[in-house]
């Protein structure tokens, strides 16, 4: 059991992490319903999957340089993609992309929505009532949510 | 030109006890087994590959498109770190950095597009 041997074991618990996440994201990105739900999968990928391939990296090899470049990309990976994502989320939104037709709200739009005068609401009418409520025939009961029932 | 065709090779096989490589040790017992499992990521990376492009080619939207890109180049951040692995050398990780880099600010860029794309169509 020498240093080498633990460091090897590391690096294989590490690399498993990294392929596995990295292979995750790749089948979201598929399988997902729109680009809003696939950002998700991507930023899964882009930070946790490069993070624990350098961190196999830095536990099998274990020089200095590899270890400052490997801590660089786990740094910027965790740096850029959430801000890639957000960026590339809200240039959807505004070139008006159509989300997924089993999405609850659209908070962004009542929010734009608000601001220019109009009565927020454009999530479908029977999801944005809730089981519950339709149920009882109409949002006339007593509702735990009225921000999400002010435009019926 | 011999001493070329030597240089060239030379930089291509880096020289034992070169900085470039790393020291040389006795491997461990466990170096089967983490080769197996590089081998695996490798192979896993090209299959998510082919998935980034099969939605790069079918995505609805150009956003799609955009982030179907930004996977694929952090699915070659991700096998370029495991060549480092397995070649215990220390050149290549400068390509990863690279390519994570150019992948962030081509996703900015197509961000900008995409968030201009109906003032533009509008004026």
């Amino acid at each position: 059991m020498t240093w080498q041997t633990i460091g090897d074991a590391l690096s294989i618990i590490c690399a498993l992490a990294g392929i596995f996440f990295m292979f995750v994201g790749a089948i979201g990105v598929v399988r997902l319903p729109d680009a809003y739900n696939r950002l998700h999968a991507t930023s899964k990928c882009s930070t946790l999957g490069i993070m624990g391939l350098a961190l196999a990296a830095v536990f099998h090899v274990g020089t200095l340089a590899v270890t400052t470049k490997a801590l660089m990309t786990i740094v910027f990976a965790f740096v850029a993609a959430p801000v890639g994502s957000h960026m590339l989320a809200k240039a959807a939104h505004i070139d008006g992309m159509k989300p997924w037709d089993r999405q609850m709200s659209d908070e962004l739009q009542q929010d734009k929505d608000r601001q220019a005068g109009k009565s927020p609401g454009n999530a479908p009418r029977e999801m944005r009532l809730g089981p519950q409520n339709r149920a009882s025939g109409g949002p006339s009961g007593a509702d735990p949510t009225p921000r999400m029932s002010t435009a019926v | 030109m011999n001493g070329l065709r030597s240089m060239i090779l030379s930089l291509a096989e880096g020289p034992a006890g070169h900085e470039f490589v790393a020291a040389s040790h006795a491997p461990s017992p466990l170096q089967p087994v983490l080769f197996f499992v590089l081998e695996l990521g490798a192979v896993l990376a090209i299959a998510g590959m082919m998935l980034c492009l099969y939605r790069m080619v079918s995505g609805p939207h150009l956003a799609d498109r955009v982030l179907s890109g930004d996977t694929l180049a952090f699915q070659v951040v991700g096998l370029v770190i495991l060549l480092t692995v397995r070649l215990e050398s220390t050149v290549y990780l400068d390509a990863a950095l690279v390519v994570a880099i150019i992948g962030f600010a081509s996703t900015l860029a197509f961000a900008q597009y995409i968030g201009n794309l109906k003032r533009r169509t509008e004026s």
